[in-house]
């Protein structure tokens, strides 16, 4: 990975809900520019994860350390249905200290939105309140951002429009962890890729020019080792 | 601090506009209140029971539990699409959170009680001019202790699955020290008692705004861990 000091760094990281253990020891680091895609099946612990590197949930064991700003896109839009878009983003930004109207309307016109931004949220499709989120976590400009599917449930030009906002991200030197079934939407943006397998980090390796069929082969491979 | 004051007032505000616009805890706790002074006002047998006898415990039941409505409103706007995880996100203290919820409720109970008061006193005919700024001071004491407290334990049951069930049974126990002062002072105040009367209640009713504000505060962040 690429950097000295990473924005995003877990060691040793174990989660336990109860007696279930969710994540074992997992360890990685992300630094700027760095995009690391997270692969694994359903309840391998992507989105646990995902929470544990936001800082949302504490490891039960392991340390976590964040050095910048971190955005996250959850499953939830962690947005208010009775408020519109441009309250929503407005509230959010209050909170970051970010008051300016103009980056609100230009976090809107960058996930076209714009013509929207005066409708509650509670009118919008999946797919605009999935570009909204996105927008709202956008908002800090932060360091890090974590997605966990965040191209669920989204159209095509929908799913464009997302793909250039993580492409623009990189670009601009920001670390990116995502967790998704949507290989084929990522593979091409991500660096590294992570395979988790019942709650552990199997594999943590280059994307190095592998399409979704070759990355979900080396996955069936790590999974089937145990 | 700045950003302290900041982000509990966005908090509070973003609250209230939400309110405002769904009206939705706002409504049952007026016909909530509505009710309970109807039903109170035709149990009585006006020949054997005086108006300023039964008046105080019907005031305080109607305000207690209509409060209770929109304290169980509060936390569960922040979990409809976890918008509590993206709290968790900024860079504001827990606390913040804590002081936005707690004058954004306090808001709330006293539209209630603003709006509940004069039918209080058409219901039960009382001529409450003169004693109206000590009796609002009562109210006002009463209401910041039981609203914080509500509060605190509305972020506390929030996750569980009956919320709506837990909050009026862990809450009332808590509420019997400043409704019992609440009470007796609101007695006190309509029976036309001179103020030193009411010195040993008020203090006991100070004394309880104090400790609960100060305990809630500190606890709050106790209660967000998963």
């Amino acid at each position: 990975m690429q950097g000295t000091e990473p924005a995003l760094r877990a060691e040793g990281v174990k989660r336990r809900f109860g007696h279930r253990v969710v994540l074992r020891d997992v360890s990685i680091a992300v630094s700027g520019g760095d995009f690391l895609m997270l692969v694994g099946h359903n309840g391998a612990g992507k989105t646990t994860l995902i929470r544990v590197l936001a800082g949302l949930l504490k490891p039960s064991e392991g340390t976590v350390r964040r050095s910048g700003s971190t955005g996250m896109v959850a499953h939830s839009s962690m947005l208010y249905d009775a408020l519109t878009a441009r309250e929503n983003l407005a509230f959010y930004g209050r909170l970051y200290g970010k008051t300016d109207p103009a980056l609100v309307d230009a976090l809107l016109e960058q996930i076209g939105l714009a013509p929207h931004g005066d409708r509650r949220v509670a009118t919008f499709s999946r797919g605009m309140v999935q570009r909204l989120s996105i927008a709202r976590a956008l908002l800090p400009d932060p360091e890090v951002l974590l997605l966990d599917e965040p191209l669920t449930g989204l159209d095509e030009a929908a799913a464009v429009i997302v793909r250039n906002v993580l492409r623009d991200l990189k670009r601009r030197n920001r670390a990116v962890v995502v967790a998704t079934h949507q290989l084929v939407e990522v593979v091409d943006l991500a660096s590294t890729v992570g395979f988790m397998v019942d709650g552990r980090l199997a594999g943590l390796e280059p994307v190095a020019g592998r399409d979704a069929h070759a990355v979900m082969a080396r996955y069936r491979e790590l999974a089937a080792d145990g | 601090m700045g950003s302290f004051w900041t982000a509990a007032l966005a908090i509070a505000a973003k609250d209230m506009k939400i309110e405002w616009r769904t009206k939705t805890a706002f409504a049952s706790a007026m016909v909530f209140a509505v009710l309970v002074l109807a039903v109170f006002y035709f149990a009585r047998d006006p020949t054997a029971v005086g108006a300023i006898e039964i008046a105080p415990g019907a005031l305080w039941v109607t305000f207690t539990f209509a409060a209770m409505l929109g304290l169980n409103r509060a936390f569960m706007l922040e979990s409809e699409n976890r918008a509590m995880d993206a709290l968790l996100l900024a860079p504001i203290a827990p606390s913040a959170i804590f002081v936005g919820k707690f004058l954004g409720n306090l808001a709330f109970v006293g539209v209630v009680e603003l709006v509940s008061l004069p039918l209080f006193v058409l219901f039960y005919n009382l001529p409450i001019i003169e004693q109206l700024p000590a009796l609002m001071g009562v109210i006002a004491m009463a209401t910041v202790a039981f609203v914080a407290v509500g509060t605190l334990l509305s972020s506390m049951v929030v996750r569980t699955r009956f919320a709506e069930l837990m909050l009026p049974i862990l809450l009332l126990p808590f509420l019997i020290p400043p409704v019992v002062g609440a009470v007796q002072l609101t007695s006190r105040i309509l029976s036309g008692r001179p103020l030193s009367d009411l010195a040993g209640w008020l203090k006991l009713l100070a004394s309880f705004d104090i400790i609960f504000v100060v305990l809630c505060f500190f606890l709050f962040e106790a209660t967000l861990d998963e």
